[in-house]
């Protein structure tokens, strides 16, 4: 990067721009109560009032602009007994407001808000007699009106300033059409960020390669643009991105959503790698920030060259990109109802859920099954009673059933808010004048099994311990449990050492990955459809539930499980996504793939990455960056679905913790998201460092 | 059947030889070499590691039976992917009719003998016919030195370095920089005239003294004892290599 954005970046890093924020967020509670507003017609004025609030920032470095200056608090719209009337009895997702979808970024580039706002007027005109159409249309035009008049604002001030260059371009985006890239990356920056404003969240990015794509190809094509600036606007829009994402919600800081998606194949089928997917990936590896976080879809076929590029942002420890298997997500999403052309344009969410950009309003993660919940009440209950091990498997299928039923109860009284700026990027929703809330193409829900690897282990070692070679006593283990394997020592390390674990390829323990899967594939089969109209996708991730499963949250339905009986001690966490149990000694990355390609990606189409950990020691030479690629290709051919892969150096995190002023930009991976290791609290920085890697010689 | 001890098998090691590799860890090696960074790999018998995150028993026995199924169920992803299985150590000549039996038991995959070359002639060569590929340590030529830092006379290494010569077959010569030890260029000089001119030969490594290499020692229950000064800087003298036209490399 040149001199200019080195500056910028570290600004960005130095938190210099956090010092323009306003101390209080604005207050339009009064006005919406004394002018008895709507929910949606509330929400609309939201936007525009943020808009209004917003301050001009241009700084002189900057060539994209908009800088935060709102602070993260979202204003509210109703007051708190309000607010408690209009959701009794309903059930709100996380915070609230609509989050972790995609929009069609394609709309806004193309057809520009005012080509958005004439398809609003004319719906508008032909749906006249549908009062709720009508005000959704209103709300949806006040919206574009108010992020005019701040883009207005911006070329203004830019005018003034003697940016000309700049003035010019604000003239036109994001009012008009993009006319070339740096005017579609300035459109973008400006409409994606005021959906941040407006209280949704984990805004995604979508395809950008294949949105963004034309205008590098035209600009480049045309001369107007170099390769070398072509890349500086990347690298700047990239930036940016980093800017605001503070005042972000999520569990921890750096878990914010913005990912894009790049490669695959086109809705027709056609391979869709361009030009700008290799510059995007190139950039990345210069910019070196947690956002964008980058997912990548691949195939069998995919050539190494790519892989080769990809696997260099993973040697600079940044934990992305994530790989998708088009091979096994496309087929999947067929199977589920998706029209082939709009599987085959699927991107990747916050983490890893497979959405359509433009035409899903899915929930893809309304709560996690927790696998060690139910194989411990099946012992429990099993082993007290005598049974013999297939009972006890059929009643780990009842409580997975039974936890999948009560997630799926309570999202039946799902509430969501209007998002009617949001809906102006979505297929069909002004031409309709529905809200994106009423739901869009797809409407969905993901349940992910949490915790498989363990509960495998467990059941694993139960068959081989006590029902096969007789060697534990079902009493003796039930009271091993109780008591934490206080005085049960010997028998901890029988069942820690010598059960069978998944990640070795060996089919004593896969199989219970496998079953653990299908059980929960069948309990959302057999689920009628969501008074949605929507179907629950079973996936493996499993995001912040490896700790809390074992720790205890609020926001968890499911009980805490103690100990268990693969000899996990109480309060440790479970395996986070796909990943063999944490502290097992497996032989490497080949026969953990071979033990995860054999999940049944068909039926477990939510997503969730087999996840990686590789020593930094892998990448001293070029060939080993060649290598990796290799493995990320053996993913692809052995069939599974997602691939989260992260190099870090353990002596590096260790030192982090000590002297984490001398780490500030140390990156890792969190679970679907990439974050900065010393903003983490101290239980995620542990289990970084205590979560399996594999020791490369 | 034959049994092995096998002290651990890693996947993708990438390090040490061609593409995509599985590497079988041989328990036991006849050498006792004061700078050697796997001393769970010396006793050829199985033995308890106690390290920070608690016991395991170091060695496992298999069957050749059960170690080629194990290995076979990746062989073809290893040959996709221009690699295969290394055996090495410990020291795989010391089971060498192990080693053979499974590598017989193997689908087609190419094979990488990692070899401190000390074993008699017959194992060497009952190894040497069935691999593709030899990575061949050479220490000290000096049969003094030799035997004061590995506890063991040179000759047959440096015998079955000539069968390998012989043979034709292709390998790597692979010398560890010990500081003060075989960094010397009088050392170095040597190995470049032993080596030079061996067909097959395709390129010497020199590998850095790696200053972890006493790490493992307390987690097996043994003592470090290097006999050398740990943190003297070393000699990456080149010249007598270049100088006779043998392709050398930095690991």
């Amino acid at each position: 990067m040149n001199e200019r954005l080195e500056r910028m970046k570290r600004r960005v890093r130095a938190h210099e721009h956090r010092s323009l924020r306003q101390s209080a967020p604005i207050d339009i509670l009064a006005e919406c109560e004394a002018e008895n507003l709507s929910w949606p017609r509330r929400v609309a004025r939201l936007v525009q009032r943020q808009c209004e609030a917003e301050q001009v920032v241009i700084d002189p470095d900057e060539q994209i602009v908009f800088t935060r200056t709102l602070p993260a608090a979202v204003p509210p719209v109703y007051s708190s007994e309000d607010w408690d009337k209009l959701t009794a009895g309903r059930t709100l997702h996380e915070l609230g407001p609509v989050s972790n979808i995609c929009a069609d970024w394609g709309l806004l580039l193309s057809q520009g808000l005012l080509g958005r706002k004439r398809v609003a007027l004319e719906a508008r005109q032909r749906l006249f007699n549908d009062a709720s159409s009508v005000e959704f249309l209103d709300c949806a035009i006040q919206t574009i009106d108010a992020v005019m008049g701040l883009a207005e604002r911006y070329a203004s001030q830019a005018r003034t300033m003697g940016r000309d260059d700049l003035a010019g371009i604000l003239e036109n985006v994001p009012a008009h059409p993009a006319r070339t890239f740096h005017e579609a990356l300035q459109a973008l920056r400006f409409c994606h960020a005021v959906v941040w404003l407006g209280g949704n969240y984990h805004v995604g990015l979508g395809r950008f390669d294949q949105y963004m794509g034309p205008y590098l190809q035209a600009d480049l094509a045309s001369g107007r643009l170099t390769s070398q600036a072509a890349e500086d606007l990347l690298a700047e829009f990239f930036i940016s991105l980093n800017k605001d994402s503070d005042l972000y919600p999520g569990v921890q800081q750096g878990d914010n959503g913005q990912t894009l998606t790049l490669g695959g194949v086109t809705p027709s089928g056609e391979p869709a790698v361009n030009e700008l997917t290799y510059m995007v990936l190139r950039v990345a590896q210069q910019v070196v920030m947690i956002d964008p976080k980058i997912n990548l879809r691949i195939s069998a076929r995919t050539d190494l060259e790519l892989l080769s590029l990809a696997t260099e942002l993973t040697r600079l420890g940044l934990g992305f990109p994530q790989y998708s298997n088009d091979d096994v997500v496309i087929p999947a999403l067929a199977a589920h109802g998706y029209q082939l052309e709009d599987a085959r344009d699927y991107v990747v969410a916050a983490c890893w859920e497979f959405i359509i950009p433009g035409r899903g309003m899915e929930v893809v993660n309304i709560g996690a099954v927790s696998f060690p919940a139910a194989v411990d009440c099946a012992l429990r209950e099993g082993l007290a009673g005598g049974e013999d091990f297939d009972q006890i498997l059929e009643r780990v299928k009842t409580h997975v059933r039974g936890q999948v039923e009560r997630l799926a109860e309570a999202y039946s009284r799902l509430l969501l808010p209007p998002a009617p700026y949001y809906s102006i990027f979505m297929r069909a929703c002004l031409e309709q004048g529905r809200d994106l809330s009423q739901g869009l193409k797809y409407n969905n829900f993901g349940i992910h099994g949490a915790g498989s690897s363990n509960a495998a282990d467990a059941l694993a070692a139960v068959q081989k311990f006590i029902f096969d070679e007789h060697d534990v006593m079902p009493d003796e283990l039930l009271s091993a449990l109780d008591s934490n394997f206080v005085g049960h020592d010997p028998l901890r390390q029988k069942l820690e050492e010598q059960g069978p674990k998944v990640g070795n390829n060996d089919p004593a323990a896969d199989t219970f990955l496998v079953k653990l899967f299908d059980d929960l594939a069948e309990a959302c089969e057999s689920q009628p459809r969501t008074p949605r109209g929507g179907i629950l996708r079973p996936g493996t991730g499993s995001a912040m539930y490896y700790i809390w499963l074992a720790s205890g949250h609020e926001g968890m339905r499911e009980p805490v499980v103690g100990a268990t009986a693969d000899g996990r001690l109480q309060g440790q966490p479970f395996s986070a996504n796909l990943a063999p149990s944490p502290g097992v000694r497996v032989r490497g990355p080949i026969s953990t793939l071979q033990s995860f390609s054999r999940i049944d990606y068909q039926r477990i189409c939510n997503g969730g990455p087999v996840t990686m950990e590789l020593s930094d020691s892998v990448f001293r030479d070029h060939e080993s960056v060649r290598k990796t690629a290799m493995l990320v290709r053996t993913f692809a051919q052995l069939g599974c679905q997602q691939l989260q892969l992260n190099s870090l150096s353990l002596d590096t995190l260790l030192d982090a913790r000590v002297h984490p002023e001398n780490h500030k930009n140390l990156i890792v991976r969190v679970w679907g998201w990439s974050g900065y290791f010393c903003e983490l609290a101290p239980e995620y920085q542990e289990h970084i460092i205590a979560r399996h890697f594999y020791d490369i010689q | 059947m034959t049994t092995g001890i096998v002290f651990d098998i890693k996947e993708f090691t990438v390090h040490d030889g061609p593409g995509i590799r599985t590497t079988v860890f041989m328990k036991g090696c006849p050498l006792a070499c004061s700078w050697c960074h796997n001393p769970e790999g010396q006793s050829a018998r199985p033995q308890v590691i106690r390290g920070l995150a608690g016991e395991r028993l170091a060695g496992q026995e298999y069957t050749a039976e059960q170690l080629a199924a194990l290995l076979n169920q990746q062989v073809s992803i290893l040959s996709d992917n221009e690699g295969g299985i290394t055996f090495s150590g410990g020291e795989p000549l010391l089971q060498a009719e192990f080693v053979a039996e499974v590598i017989d038991l193997l689908d087609e995959v190419h094979i990488l003998l990692d070899t401190s070359g000390y074993g008699s002639k017959r194992s060497f060569q009952k190894l040497l016919e069935r691999s593709d590929l030899v990575f061949f340590d050479l220490k000290l030529i000096d049969p003094a030195l030799h035997q004061q830092y590995t506890g063991c006379s040179n000759d047959l290494i440096l015998d079955n370095l000539k069968t390998l010569g012989a043979s034709g077959m292709p390998f790597v010569i692979r010398v560890p920089l010990v500081p003060g030890v075989t960094d010397t260029d009088e050392n170095l000089a040597a190995i470049a005239r032993t080596v030079n001119g061996l067909p097959g030969l395709i390129r010497v490594d020199l590998l850095p003294y790696n200053q972890a290499a006493g790490s493992k020692y307390q987690y097996a229950g043994m003592e470090f004892k290097p006999g050398y000064d740990e943190t003297r800087s070393l000699n990456i003298n080149l010249m007598p290599f270049e100088r006779s036209g043998v392709k050398v490399c930095v690991a």
